[in-house]
């Protein structure tokens, strides 16, 4: 989520995990949204669709002289659908992260239940991130960062990406391949 | 009492004088406040306090540098930032203040002279 009364969209588009969101942050610490999920099974045998709407709280904020941490929860409910079951069913994703950064690092952790009768795709990522230049608001900053990730009963294997991370101000931009060669684009808007 | 000018030389002095004065006094003389902001790391995030702070109609120019951890904000002549409200915008977009100053510097001087500190 952005600031106070800041709409946010989100996009994270590879082969296996499509995602897109849009969000309102009606408080400095709290934020509702949509989005859509495609997932699919890393042999392609498996796919699924969710679309959920979201709640997104900042939990904890710590502001250090040099540095930011936060505690962020996510709560999310929608329907999802899959090419192996009829219909749609109610899944319910909810979630966790903790960060902290400063002008040089970033460090994350991620955690996500995807839950719904009979399916279990929960998920969780890490990503460690380095500034490549020092930071000047003015201007583009590049980082390197490298994110693992995985879905429970989609993929059986950790997925490795390192990302080009270019920020521009309300511009947010992470170009990768992952470590089966596959590219990965997320973007992130804030208006 | 009554004043005679007496061709260009003398209208020169007075325009001198008169900016003389200006300066000595202040009169025109840029007002910005400078905030040290704790956890103001990221530009992307950062952007926030930008958007809310120039939309401030006291707002004339705003300097953000991420590595001094600084947002200056100049009022517009004759104008005076109300801090209270300035204070909440930072607050609102996530962030605390550890430090506020308030200098004879326009914003652009403020960022020639972090920008030379860092070279």
């Amino acid at each position: 989520m952005g600031f106070k009364d800041s709409t946010m969209i989100m996009t994270d588009l590879g082969s296996t995990w499509r995602e897109v969101w849009v969000n309102r942050a009606f408080t400095a610490r709290d934020a509702i949204g949509a989005g859509g999920l495609s997932m699919r099974s890393d042999d392609g045998r498996l796919d699924r669709t969710l679309a959920e709407v979201t709640y997104t709280r900042l939990a904890q904020r710590w502001n250090l002289p040099h540095a930011q941490a936060n505690v962020w929860l996510f709560a999310g409910i929608g329907t999802v659908s899959g090419n192996d079951f009829d219909g749609r069913r109610t899944m319910i994703a909810p979630g966790v992260q903790i960060d902290y950064e400063t002008t040089d690092v970033y460090l994350a952790a991620n955690a996500r239940l995807y839950r719904a009768h009979g399916l279990n795709h929960d998920f969780a990522s890490a990503r460690a991130g380095w500034a490549l230049q020092r930071a000047d608001y003015e201007s583009t900053q590049p980082w390197i960062v490298i994110e693992a990730r995985r879905m429970r009963e989609l993929s059986e294997s950790i997925e490795i990406t390192p990302m080009l991370r270019l920020i521009n101000r309300r511009y947010f931009l992470e170009l990768g391949v992952n470590d089966r060669a596959e590219a990965r684009a997320n973007m992130m808007f804030v208006f | 009492m009554t004043t005679s000018i007496r061709g260009p030389r003398t209208v020169c002095r007075l325009a001198l004088t008169i900016a003389a004065l200006s300066c000595s006094c202040g009169v025109w003389a840029a007002e910005t406040t400078k905030f040290t902001v704790n956890g103001m790391v990221c530009a992307f995030c950062a952007q926030g306090i930008e958007k809310r702070l120039t939309a401030l109609p006291a707002t004339q120019a705003l300097y953000v540098d991420l590595e001094q951890k600084i947002v200056a904000v100049e009022a517009k002549p004759g104008q005076s930032l109300d801090m209270t409200r300035v204070n909440a915008e930072i607050t609102d977009a996530g962030y605390s203040i550890s430090k506020t100053e308030t200098v004879s510097q326009s914003v652009e001087q403020i960022r020639a002279e972090l920008k030379k500190a860092k070279k």
